[in-house]
């Protein structure tokens, strides 16, 4: 297994400082390096989804053209290949590295742009990941450092320092004040990234750090979770109702996402249903990425098939049967379960809040179907979205396997 | 031979299916001369109703026929064939099918022919259900038939462009009150009376179904179901059953639409007020007390109370209508007004039957019958009239009696047999009811006989002026126009020879074995004791007085014409009150809209552009929110584990 | 596999084929494909037909997925059936009448129709499967896709400020929807199954949520402002979908979860039965002041909504009740939109009552299509005057004579019949207005009496024999004395 990880690991290292003056080759080997994760022999339907994702965000790479052609497909690769090994190993070492090695391509690839380097975007992005890191790294050693000691002080800022970094990392309100910015000045395609794949990560390290030290110490922070989850589902979707650049609607959606997301935190105070919540936070992830990149991708040509539009948003906006109403569902499942009802009350009506908004976008976004790249990474997109037509209960088992572990 | 129930199918369907073609033809092609045609089936459908009608009257025995319809439920169309049915059947056919027979002629010309024909046998059907079911369920249903056709025969002329559909003088108004009705308002008001007593009724029903398990009127343990719910709920169920019949019979305060109804084509109101629609609240009300025998439930709370009242509300319409129609000017609502008063009569006679026994009972069908006829000839007189003269208002002198020879036959003998003078039909009817009264003396006192009285002499005048307005002392009609009718008149003169018929068989009761078992030999025995006579002879004196004096201008008049401003109740207090809370309820919903659809969104949005405030681009400022906050939750924390 | 799931399948392969047919050809197609499973369901019902198909199985906490019948299924599915059949006719010239009005934004007729019997379709057949869902996550799924496709119908193809009244009309039922959903989870989470069949117990928050979400959904009174906006922009094809069938689905909803565990309601009943009554009330008293007829018609919908709720509160017959009045309202009130509809088409747009009056003498048809409509509303001569009936039998049964409460419930009946003679008068009788007589298409009368026909039909035997006898059996065999 591991060597599986190394070998595609130095074949796009190597790959990429060979070829790197031929952008299409270093596409292809990026590509296999991805690809040949396939073989890993567990998880394998979440390694499927990460490297759909993967390959998606790597196919929208191509219509983009920049300074450091090549070296984002590899850097793309790189993020792709944290994301799947992270969930193999329970190493606190490992999984902080992975934490890292996901974050820091970002930083680069957020520069990027058709016309020169985007500093002053790169500048407010690194500023706050900078933090991000530090307060998770910090966070994760002192949750680890009271378990030794036994110190409920420590545990308790250990922990909160590792929700608000986390927080800072993905964007959850109230440290979200890059996101928009973000969102905003730089090009959609290296931010497709930002939004779906690099988002991923960061979950899956908290979960396991917080599994790992979990105490009963937790419950009482746990509502500090909540309440975070909260702000930013409210302030998500209020930022986005009078949005009209569909950017800024993204990145506030981006916000309120993570929002949902981190609800399923307060599972914590219940192992029984840990494993839901995980399984609810891992799908919404994978709604968001989907429908981000759809939508992102489309932005760069100033939209795509109606259709493909719409069925994106009532994703989001969590229709049955597509993969966004399975996410929420979990979700609510999960909070609802360990007698958060009234978080899931507010989940509710910021669903319902986030309707009018998401129908502009799509409205925005809509335009004649015709056929183009565009359109074919929307399309996937889309496609993927509908993989829940068969009810996913096998994602529980995928989820309950991959926190059994720890 | 056909089975019974195809037979009973056959009464009801045929008039029905037989007024479909016209009603089919009339949509699709409006006036065309073959569709003009069409009515005759229609009237034959009648006339198949009638002989299966008749007879079932002849040769059905006494009893009830079941056929399934929810028999899980145990509710069933339940036929009853008894004295009261049969003869009430044979009755509504009868004079459903001559006035049909007149309608031919009398509608000729009409615009909206399928429309008329449809509804009007409709009309004769459900009533014919009514008359016949002993299921209350099922009867409902011929109850709610008669409401709907009613409906639509009073708003018949929608168009409300025909003075003549009119009731009151158009332009009239008498301080808020508008004292003009139109044709489709005419429709809204009956149907709205109706649904106001049918849903009590309804209610009742279903409570007695609730209650005891079926629905069949000769089935119920009546005694049974009134001690069982006390005396509060036998008040609250009957009263609640008998908002049906009291709406339906115009009593009051709900005798409004009766005189609205007169929109309608004067068929219509013919059949409205003889055998058909007023007569079946009556009808019921006389059948039901024929099962409750409440003359065995002395000592069961709330009869006697429920007795009482229907008494007494009956007396009273009956005085109300009375003086109503006394003070009225126009040919068909002075017949509606008299219609009202003789219904209050019936429902009181009915009421004595508490004292008197089932006697009561059969002394008000018979006076429903002798009215029947009586107020279909006066009806049909006064269509023809209204034909002839174009207009609705009384006028007309011996010019037109000699013209219209038959009419004015018609009506004197008529008038005279509906009065009650001596010796024509409804006095022998009407001394048993005297002597039904006068028998309540010693259980509740002289004022029924006395209010009795008084109906009867108001009700002779108004019919002598009736006639003389009419015939004799009245204004030269302006215009008059004979077409040389022969349908109309033939209908009214066979329908006025009934009363003689009646007459007849009263007189030779004795021999008429049907009589005798009921006890109706008395009607020429009580015909010739001194009371009767003596009312007699006053209904006499004032029928002659009116005859000589038709008109009299005075205030009191005018009140009386003015139906003593009762419309005040259905044309201002009630709609105003309704309009009220229609204006509140309005009112609200804007204020739920309001903030719902206005206060939220932009409040959300108010937040909304706070929130984006936060993004001035400053990274400073970003930095000292998120770390700001980074401070203040690990304050939070400390604090929790400390 | 069995007939009824045969006549199940028949709508829904027909939504995806649909859309390749010429407009008249896809409106037979859909005709058929939805009166074929009436003629089928029908039957089931008729002869209390029941069966129970596994589809697949979820695992704890959502458990089983499968189809069932019982009669209550399928008369709410035969009434799905028929009025989607007829309405499908219907929509024809209407919307080609429609897609007249909207030329400006719209370059290809046929291609709207393709999108449109899509969703019409779409939409129909999910309330037709709802109805026959076993597990509360497979309805709460038709439920949402129901929703989708309303919500972009009234989105493309409806009137006035369409695209805020669509977004209002989603935010309101999805909020509806989801609260429902939480519900629901929670009682997965109490029995392990959302199962109909495993399901035991529903404890006091679930069944709070499950309710508040239907009543939104229903509506009552307060969440019903929704209502009028939704139900009279609506393109009315899908008006008379909307408000005859959709909103009631919230009564079968709760009449399911009622059926497998009743005392919330029966804990609540006095409550509950006041709000329904004072809803009915309020709607009633509405209805006199629209002057839109569409809005008014959707006023009258929650006053009939209303009569659901109160009958839900009145034990076994009220159950009956509640069933006969989704029934029996569908039937009205699709007539009734249809009327509102066609008067649209015939006169460019018409709906203010206070221009219309005496339209009787213009379009004869349409009006007497409209008295049908309103008899079954005040439940005159029509399969509702059972649904009163039972409703009325079920106050005495759990109430018995209640003064107040009599009096409640028969001005709730009496206020329905004045509206609808008021408004027939209104629009139909009285001096007619300067206008034209149109030439009236027979698409936009003849569905009207085909359903006004069976409402008539329904409450002779042997319809009627068969029907309530099902109904007994299924209702009365099953629940509390």
């Amino acid at each position: 297994m591991v060597g599986i990880m190394i070998a595609s690991l130095i074949f796009v290292t190597l790959g990429t400082l060979i070829f790197l003056k031929r952008p299409k080759i270093v596409f292809v080997i990026s590509l296999l390096a991805v690809l040949i994760l396939l073989l890993l022999p567990e998880f394998r339907s979440y390694v499927a989804l990460v490297i759909a994702i993967g390959v998606l965000n790597l196919l929208s790479m191509m219509i983009m053209n920049n300074q450091i052609k090549g070296l984002d497909y590899a850097l793309t690769a790189l993020i792709a290949m944290a994301t799947v090994y992270v969930v193999f190993t329970n190493d606190l070492t490992m999984i902080l590295l992975m934490f890292v090695i996901s974050s820091i391509p970002t930083y680069i690839l957020v520069m990027t742009s058709e016309n020169g380097a985007k500093v002053d975007v790169a500048v407010k992005y690194i500023t706050f990941m900078v933090f991000a890191t530090v307060l998770f790294l910090t966070g994760a050693v002192l949750l680890v450092y009271s378990k030794n000691v036994g110190s409920e002080l420590i545990y308790l800022l250990g922990f909160v320092m590792l929700i608000i970094g986390l927080g800072m990392e993905v964007g959850c309100a109230p440290m979200h004040e890059w996101v928009p910015d973000v969102f905003d000045s730089a090009d959609p395609i290296p931010i497709s990234i930002i939004a779906s794949i690099a988002k991923i990560v960061p979950f899956v390290v908290a979960y396991k750090i917080l599994i790992m030290t979990l105490n009963p110490t937790t419950a009482k922070i746990v509502p500090f979770v909540a309440f975070v989850a909260a702000v930013s589902m409210f302030v998500g979707n209020i930022g986005a109702l009078t949005s009209t650049k569909p950017a800024r609607i993204l990145a506030y959606s981006t916000v309120a996402n993570m929002g949902y997301i981190l609800a399923t935190l307060v599972a914590l105070i219940n192992l029984d249903w840990i494993y839901l919540a995980f399984a609810g936070a891992l799908l919404q992830l994978m709604a968001n990425a989907f429908g981000k990149i759809g939508f992102l991708v489309s932005m760069k040509e100033g939209g795509a098939s109606t259709y493909l539009m719409y069925a994106l948003a009532f994703s989001f906006i969590g229709m049955p049967p597509l993969i966004g109403f399975w996410g929420k569902l979990f979700i609510l499942l999960s909070i609802v379960k360990v007698g958060y009802v009234w978080l899931a009350l507010i989940l509710v009506i910021n669903s319902a809040m986030s309707v009018p908004y998401y129908v502009r976008l799509a409205r925005i976004l809509a335009k004649p179907t015709i056929p183009s790249f565009v359109n074919a990474i929307a399309l996937i997109a889309v496609a993927l979205t509908f993989i829940t037509l068969i009810p996913p209960n096998w994602f529980v088992d995928l989820a309950k396997a991959i926190i059994g572990g720890v | 031979m056909i089975d019974v129930a195809t037979l009973l199918f056959l009464l009801f369907a045929t008039p029905v299916a037989c007024s479909l073609p016209i009603a089919f033809a009339w949509v699709y092609r409006p006036g065309a001369d073959w569709a003009r045609k069409l009515p005759i089936l229609s009237v034959f459908g009648l006339f198949v109703s009638l002989c299966i009608a008749i007879y079932i009257l002849l040769y059905f025995p006494d009893g009830v026929f079941e056929y399934p319809w929810l028999p899980d439920y145990n509710i069933n169309f339940v036929f009853v064939f008894d004295y009261l049915s049969k003869y009430m059947g044979a009755l509504t056919a009868f004079i459903a099918f001559l006035i049909g027979v007149y309608g031919l002629e009398y509608m000729k010309h009409d615009y909206r022919l399928g429309w008329y024909w449809f509804f009007f046998n409709m009309f004769t059907a459900s009533m014919l259900l009514v008359v016949y079911s002993d299921n209350l369920l099922m009867l409902l249903i011929g109850w709610e038939g008669l409401g709907l056709a009613s409906w639509g025969l009073i708003g018949h002329w929608f168009r409300d462009d025909d003075e003549l559909a009119y009731v009151g003088v158009i332009g009239r108004k008498v301080g808020p009150l508008k004292m003009f009705w139109s044709p489709s308002f005419g429709g809204w008001r009956a149907i709205s009376t109706i649904r106001f007593g049918d849903m009590p009724m309804f209610f009742a029903i279903a409570a007695i179904y609730a209650l005891t398990g079926t629905l069949n009127i000769s089935e119920i343990d009546w005694g049974h179901l009134f001690h069982h719910i006390g005396l509060v709920g036998t008040l609250i169920l009957m009263i609640a059953f008998l908002m049906g019949p009291f709406t339906k019979s115009a009593q009051l305060p709900f005798s409004e639409w009766l005189m609205t109804a007169m929109t309608g084509p004067t068929t219509v109101s013919a059949l409205l007020h003889s055998a058909t629609m007023v007569a079946a609240g009556t009808y019921l009300f006389m059948r039901l007390s024929l099962y409750i025998e409440p003359w065995k439930l002395h000592h069961t709370p709330g009869v006697e109370q429920l007795y009482f009242f229907v008494l007494f509300l009956g007396l009273i319409s009956a005085l109300y209508g009375a003086s109503v129609a006394l003070g009225c000017r126009e040919r068909k609502v002075l017949l509606a007004a008299s219609t009202m008063s003789s219904l209050g009569l019936m429902f009181a006679c009915a009421a004595a039957s508490f004292w008197l026994g089932k006697i009561a009972i059969y002394v008000a069908f018979w006076y429903l019958i002798t009215h029947a006829f009586a107020k279909a000839t006066l009806f049909l007189v006064a269509g023809h009239l209204i034909h002839a003269t174009h207009d609705r208002f009384c006028c007309g002198n011996l010019e037109l009696a000699k013209k219209m020879k038959v009419a004015f036959l018609a009506t004197i003998f008529a008038t005279l047999c509906l009065s009650g003078i001596p010796p024509f039909t409804a006095y022998w009817v009407k001394s048993a009811m005297d002597y039904v009264m006068h028998h309540l003396m010693h259980e509740v006192g002289g004022a029924p006989l006395y209010l009795l009285i008084a109906v009867s002499v108001i009700y002779s005048a108004f019919l002598a002026k009736f006639l003389s307005l009419n015939f004799i002392k009245g204004d030269k009609p302006k215009h008059l126009h004979l077409h040389g009718e022969i349908l109309m008149p033939l209908a009214y003169a066979v329908m006025v020879s009934m009363l003689a018929l009646l007459l007849y068989a009263i007189l030779t009761g004795r021999e008429v074995e049907e009589l005798v078992r009921n006890g109706l030999e008395m009607f020429v025995e009580k015909g010739f004791e001194k009371t009767s006579l003596a009312v007699g002879l006053a209904v006499l004196i004032s029928y002659a007085i009116t005859l000589a004096i038709p008109k009299l201008e005075s205030p009191i008049g005018r009140f009386l014409g003015d139906r003593m401003y009762m419309p005040a109740l259905n044309d201002y207090i009630v709609p105003k009150i309704g309009w009220a809370i229609a204006k509140a309820v309005d009112w609200c919903n804007k204020v739920i809209d309001v903030f719902c659809h206005q206060a939220i969104p932009e409040l959300i949005s108010t937040y909304s552009l706070g929130v984006r405030a936060i993004q001035s681009g400053s990274l400073r400022r970003y930095v000292k929110i998120a770390l700001g906050f980074v401070m203040v939750a690990l304050i939070f924390a400390s604090l929790v584990g400390w | 596999m069995n007939a009824v799931v045969f006549a199940l399948l028949i709508p829904l392969i027909i939504t995806f084929i649909a859309p390749f047919f010429s407009p008249k050809r896809a409106t037979i197609v859909s005709f058929l494909a939805f009166i074929v499973p009436f003629f089928v369901t029908l039957w089931a019902l008729l002869t209390g037909y029941e069966f129970e198909l596994p589809l697949m199985n979820l695992g704890k906490p959502i458990g089983e997925f499968y189809l069932f019948a019982d009669p209550i299924s399928n008369a709410f599915g035969a009434t799905i059936c028929l009025i989607s059949a007829m309405v499908a006719l219907y929509s024809l010239p209407y919307m080609k009448h429609r897609f007249e009005e909207m030329r400006d934004e719209i370059d290809d007729v046929t291609r709207e129709f393709r999108k449109y019997f899509f969703l019409y379709n779409l939409y129909a057949v999910s309330m037709l499967w709802l109805v026959y869902s076993g597990n509360l996550i497979l309805l709460y799924i038709f439920l949402e896709i129901s929703l989708l496709a309303s919500f972009l119908l009234i989105y493309k193809y409806g009137y006035g400020n369409r695209q805020w009244v669509a977004l209002l009309y989603f935010v309101w039922t999805h909020i509806a929807g989801v609260l429902t959903l939480i519900g629901f989870l929670m009682v997965a989470f109490e029995n392990s199954t959302l199962a109909l069949k495993g399901i035991t117990t529903v404890s006091f928050l679930a069944w709070l949520l499950i309710f508040l979400g239907m009543i939104v959904k229903l509506p009552g009174l307060g969440p019903h402002i929704w209502l009028p906006w939704a139900h009279a922009e609506a393109p009315t094809p899908v008006s008379a979908l909307l408000s005859p069938l959709t909103v009631g689905l919230a009564g079968y909803v709760l009449l399911r979860v009622y059926m497998v565990s009743p005392w919330f309601i029966n804990e609540f009943r006095d409550i509950i039965i006041a709000y329904g009554i004072i809803t009915s009330l309020y709607a009633g008293f509405s209805v006199f002041r629209q002057t839109d007829y569409k809005r008014l018609l959707a006023y009258s919908t929650v006053s009939q909504m209303g009569y659901m709720l109160i009958a839900l509160c009145l034990g076994s017959y009220g159950l009956l009740g509640v069933i006969i009045q989704y029934v029996s309202h569908a039937f009205g009130k699709s007539i009734l939109f249809m009327t509102a509809g066609g008067i649209i088409a015939l006169y460019h747009g018409l709906r203010d009552v206070n221009k219309m009056g005496g339209l009787h003498e213009y379009i004869p048809t349409i009006s007497n299509a409209a008295l049908i409509g309103f008899m079954n509303l005040s439940g005159i001569l029509a399969i509702g005057m059972f649904g009163e009936f039972f409703i009325l039998k079920g106050i005495v049964d759990v109430y018995g004579l209640n003064l107040k409460l009599i009096v409640a419930v028969v001005a709730v009946f009496i206020i329905s019949g004045w509206y609808s003679f008021y408004t027939l008068r209104k629009i139909f009788y009285g001096t007619p207005k300067d206008m034209e007589r149109p030439k009236v298409s027979r698409f936009l009368d003849t569905p009207l009496y085909v359903i006004g026909i069976i409402s008539i039909v329904f409450i002779f035997p042997p319809l009627a024999t068969l029907f309530l006898k099902s109904l007994k059996l299924c209702v009365l065999g099953g629940v509390m004395p």
